[in-house]
């Protein structure tokens, strides 16, 4: 990411560069972007209890979460689904041809220096074809490391403290080499024993006005996590001809799964089931320029996970337990190139290949494959203020599978067109929009959950377009103020769900969902300067009418009869959206202190398109509060950090029976030499 | 074994006061509002139709519904409402619901445990905790209940169980070990039958275990079909039992996977001699016995081409004769999944709950002839219906 925005930059930079310009660039990375990404700054990153809480700061996301630390989180962006949203760590993604589903509370937020939000196309230079092709994306940035004058190593040991037995230790190591290469290695421990206190409670009102109903307090159990993460990575000189960095990355946990909280008799426990999982990934970038007209960009990543899923008996401690084991490897490698063409146009060319495979160890298993290309052209004309970029992406996608003793193979193919342009008339004010079709492939869950694989599974469809304005009517000195809106509509086409087939114990998938949806996202940013401080305030609003327009059943959907007149769920909220949903971020910086204050807001949702009460879960608005220290100390920095979150100790749920934490705390002591 | 989940701290349970000051003739949840369905019936035999919700496995959302005949209207989540305090409500998955003695009887699978409420006005007399509750069946002084027994799928081939509870204690005093995933029991003539899925499995079980009730022992075990589900007594010391049937994959000419029907849900007899017999052409995905002497069922006419054409069959428990009647030109056409059936012995009114897997289903009523006596909103997955 750093790296083909310094290249960026040298590119688009008549003047020669000066050092200055590189340390600028390491705080922002969007330079070149021709939409101006949502971001999370790392001031923001550091006053979040963890990634999650602060990415569910932006607008128009939702965050998924199953509660816990161990609890499986997601992003959802413009209610298109998890599956839509591109997850990227400096520019390569992450991905999962199983699910599709990256778990975002696997990541610390140690390395990363930034998290920006693109919702449709990101246009910037030297893009890999696969950038492209997310109808969302959430760039996960790090940053070169930082020497101070004549040293040439950084340590940073921490270690957090807090509430559900949770121990986090860390430590990374910095080091500049003699021929100017960088180097950042380091670990991360997690250890939480998962237990917290929640409510279950039901109240109900009679006719004549008596309330009635129980509120007991249970204890979340079989939520504990031991993870450990270890990070490499190694950075080019800022002076090479061309620049490269490398990432290893591996990530081992044993966890057990609380599953949903019901009603369950006598001793008979909750879910004990247990998941272990092991990623690994080794991933590099290398980009250069070639003359005055073209720059040249390749990239390549080898990933393998490992999921153990554990099924214990319970009721019958003598019976062995159910194992199912997952393998997935991935092979990916991209190359790109750009050209300067006048000064008025850019030219982007990308092609990307990769390879997935998933072994699994049930009982006739597709073992699939996946083959994959992405071949994209994308044109950038600038003339004045305004500035319109077209794309154009290929997919082509052929799946292997085994059926019956025999390969087959399936083929997918897409073009995922869209066009974006800003017309800027000033650096006060932009006007910006975009318009995209993007493609989600069927995932192997999809296809081979059944045993035989679905040959007629389609893609999801994703329309989206979008008009947003950016204006910052304040930005001297002391003051600045940022306001953003955008509104959008998407159509999802094609969604796939399960539908039981002509014998309703025996379910296939099928592209039968629809969603129509209307949405506004809305950011303002004020920051200020008082002598040696500042404080600041980020406002964020979102609102999202997601609208379910899928025929009722297959048999409708096939006889055309899906008008949906009589259906209950016809243009119902789809589940788990709310139609308001914010918050609010205030902060204040002063001699080393440093606070901050955010309240999230997020308004009723129901757990099916039929929007009926039965089915309602409440609203919820929580708290979460940091307070940060620096201390400078002889040989180093000495930074402590008590974050306190949801304050009000609100007993909510994101996902229906799944209780998330009341208050907690997590003190955090961190030295860096 | 961990406790679930620690009770750690109970409050506020207030109990409910007002609705009860009605004369004694009046059932208690009489007062319960319901929305106007239909046009009262005040002098049928029946005073309700109860309807058990499933509810999606894990969500905690199987409720108790009824309509209510004097004034034709139905009432959702019957037992919320008159048991408040119970805290987690009815409970998980409900999977079967049968009234004996002026009770009904839930087997909740999910939370294991067997619901016995008041007929009468649904409050809660006891909780029966019974691991992996599947089906119900009386005789005498005892309710049997067959139970997967803590099998896991993907885990090794376990025997299920059939509970014996009794009626004096409310409490399991036998159990007897029958084949893999006991599904539907029914008890003829003194002897308990029931039907084995064996559905954790690969190769799916086929047998009907034989018990005797005196010594509460498996005395034969009958090979009927493969993956054997619901059960209903004839009247002469056997049983019908239906099967979830067997399908494979195939391949049409353009290369496209089709999930077919290699055997259909169909229905079998095994004779008081354990002669086993199919009906021919019947199909069930529901299945009922009503005491005008008749078992109906629902299923699928055209599943084995993967078409669509739900049929009403109406088999004599006697002599096995069929008599079928499609959906399709009658108001039944309009129903999306027949999840479960019941049929007013009186009128010959048939009661169809329409399941929906992602939102509330539906209770409809059809004259015997299948036209549309009224439609009701229900809960999630209605499945199990009794008159009362």
């Amino acid at each position: 990411m750093l790296l083909s925005v310094i290249l960026g930059l040298l590119l688009l930079s008549p003047a020669p560069v000066v050092q200055d310009t590189l340390k600028a660039a390491t705080i922002s990375s969007t330079a070149g972007s021709l939409i101006v990404p949502q971001r999370i700054t790392s001031r923001e990153l550091e006053s979040a209890s963890g990634l999650t809480e602060a990415i569910r700061r932006f607008a128009g996301v939702q965050v998924r979460d199953y509660g816990g630390i161990g609890g499986l989180k997601t992003v959802n962006v413009r209610s298109l689904g998890s599956e839509h949203t591109g997850v990227f760590i400096d520019g390569i993604q992450v991905d999962n041809a199983q699910n599709m589903q990256v778990d975002l509370g696997r990541f610390g937020t140690d390395d990363i220096r930034g998290v920006s939000l693109f919702s449709g196309q990101k246009v910037s230079p030297l893009q890999s074809a696969k950038e492209y092709s997310s109808a969302s994306s959430l760039y996960l940035e790090s940053a070169a490391p930082v020497f101070r004058e004549g040293s040439r190593n950084n340590h940073i040991v921490s270690l957090g403290v807090g509430s559900f037995g949770t121990w986090t230790p860390r430590y990374s190591w910095e080091h500049l080499f003699k021929g100017g290469t960088m180097m950042r290695i380091g670990g991360e421990a997690v250890s939480t024993e998962g237990k917290y206190r929640f409510h279950v409670k039901d109240y109900r009102t009679y006719p004549d006005e008596t309330i009635a109903g129980y509120d007991t307090t249970m204890v979340r159990q079989n939520g504990d996590l031991r993870s450990v993460r270890l990070d490499a990575r190694l950075y080019s000189p800022f002076s090479a001809e061309g620049l490269w960095n490398i990432h290893a990355h591996f990530y081992d946990s044993v966890r057990g799964l609380p599953g949903p909280v019901y009603k369950r008799a006598g001793d008979y426990p909750l879910s004990q089931d247990r998941q272990n999982d092991m990623d690994a990934f080794l991933q590099g970038r290398y980009s250069r320029s070639l003359g005055r007209i073209w720059s040249v960009s390749g990239r390549a990543k080898y990933s393998f996970s490992h999921l153990e899923y554990v099924d214990f008996p319970e009721l019958r401690p003598e019976l062995s337990s159910a194992h199912f084991n997952y393998r997935n490897h991935s092979a990916y490698i991209s190359g790109s190139a750009m050209a300067r063409l006048g000064t008025r146009f850019r030219l982007n060319l990308a092609q990307d290949f990769q390879y997935d495979y998933l072994d699994a160890d049930l009982m006739d298993f597709a073992f699939p494959g996946r083959f994959s290309s992405w071949s994209c052209v994308s044109g950038v004309y600038s003339s004045g203020p305004f500035e319109v970029s077209g794309t154009a992406l290929f997919l082509e996608v052929r799946d292997f599978f085994l059926s019956g003793g025999e390969r087959h193979q399936a083929r997918r193919d897409v073009v995922m067109p869209s066009i974006v342009a800003r017309w800027k008339p000033s650096d006060k004010f932009s006007l910006n929009g975009f318009a995209k079709r993007s493609y989600r492939m069927p995932t192997f869950n999809d296809l081979y959950y059944t045993t035989v694989g679905s040959k007629t599974l389609d893609p999801e469809d994703a329309l989206q377009f979008d008009l947003g304005a950016v204006w910052t009517p304040v930005a001297s000195g002391r003051h600045s103020l940022n306001l953003r809106a955008d509104i959008y509509r998407n159509y999802l086409k094609n969604k796939i769900i399960a539908v039981s087939t002509s014998n309703q114990f025996r379910w296939s998938m099928y592209n039968l969902g629809k969603v129509a949806v209307l949405g506004s996202d809305v950011t303002a940013d004020y920051a200020c300067k008082v002598g040696k401080g500042s404080f600041g305030t980020v406002l964020r609003y979102t609102f999202q009418q997601s609208l379910d327009k899928t025929p009722s059943t297959l048999r409708q959907a096939q006889d055309g009869a899906g008008s949906g007149t009589v259906d209950i769920k016809w243009n119902g909220q789809i589940p788990y959206i709310p139609l308001h949903s914010g918050s609010a971020n205030l902060f204040g910086e002063l001699s080393g202190w440093r606070a901050d204050v955010t309240m999230f807001v997020t308004g009723e949702r129901f757990t099916t398109s039929a929007n009926l009460p039965a089915y309602r879960l409440a609203p919820w608005t929580i708290l979460d509060a940091s307070l940060a220290k620096s201390l400078s100390l002889k040989n180093g920095e000495l930074n402590l950090k008590l974050c306190l979150n949801n304050i009000l100790d609100e007993q909510y749920e994101i996902i229906d029976n799944y209780p998330m934490p009341g208050i907690n705390l997590i003190l955090k002591v961190e030295y860096s030499f | 074994m961990n406790k679930c989940a620690l009770l750690v701290f109970s409050m506020a349970v207030v109990a409910i006061a007002a609705g009860c000051s009605k004369d004694e003739t009046t059932s208690r949840d009489a007062d319960l509002a319901g929305v106007n369905v239909a046009v009262g019936e005040k002098n049928g035999p029946f005073k309700k139709l109860f309807v058990l919700n499933e509810g999606n496995f894990q969500k905690n959302n199987s409720t108790l519904d009824f309509f209510r005949f004097s004034d034709g209207n139905y009432v959702s989540d019957a037992f919320g409402s008159m048991n408040p305090a119970v805290v987690q409500g009815l409970g998980d998955t409900g999977n079967d619901l049968c009234l004996f003695a002026g009770r009904l009887w839930a087997a909740m699978n999910a939370s294991g445990v067997i619901q016995v409420m008041d007929a009468n006005d649904e409050t809660l007399l006891a909780s029966i905790p019974v691991p992996d509750p599947r089906y119900l069946a009386f005789s005498g002084l005892n309710v049997f209940v067959s139970s997967y027994a803590g099998a896991v799928y993907g885990g090794e081939e376990t025997k299920g169980k059939v509970y014996r509870i009794s009626l004096d204690t409310f409490k399991t005093d036998a159990e007897v070990e029958v084949g893999c995933q006991p599904e539907g029991l029914a008890v003829s003539a003194g002897t308990l039958f029931v039907a084995n899925s064996g559905g954790y499995n690969y190769v799916h079980d086929n047998t009907v275990s034989v018990i005797d009730l005196k010594s509460f022992k498996v005395t034969r075990t009958v090979p009927v079909a493969s993956n054997l589900r619901l059960m209903v007594a004839d009247d002469n010391g056997g049983v019908w039992v239906s099967s979830y049937g067997e399908s494979t994959w195939t391949q049409d000419a353009g290369g496209n996977w089709i999930q077919s029907m290699s055997e259909p849900m169909g229905l079998y007899h095994v004779t008081s001699s354990f002669a086993v017999q199919q009906a021919k052409d019947v199909h069930v995905s529901c299945m009922t016995k009503c005491d005008d002497g008749f078992i109906y069922t629902i299923g699928n006419a055209a599943e084995l081409t993967g078409g669509y054409d739900n049929t009403l069959y109406k088999v004599s428990a006697k002599d096995g004769s069929v008599v079928s009647k499609s959906f399709s030109g009658t108001d039944a056409s309009a129903i999306g999944n027949p999840y479960g059936i019941c049929v007013n012995p009186k009128n010959g009114d048939i009661y169809i709950a329409d399941a929906d897997y992602t939102g509330p289903g539906k209770v409809w009523c059809f004259t015997k002839d299948l036209q549309k006596k009224w439609v009701a909103v229900a809960g999630m997955l209605p499945a199990h219906m009794v008159l009362y």
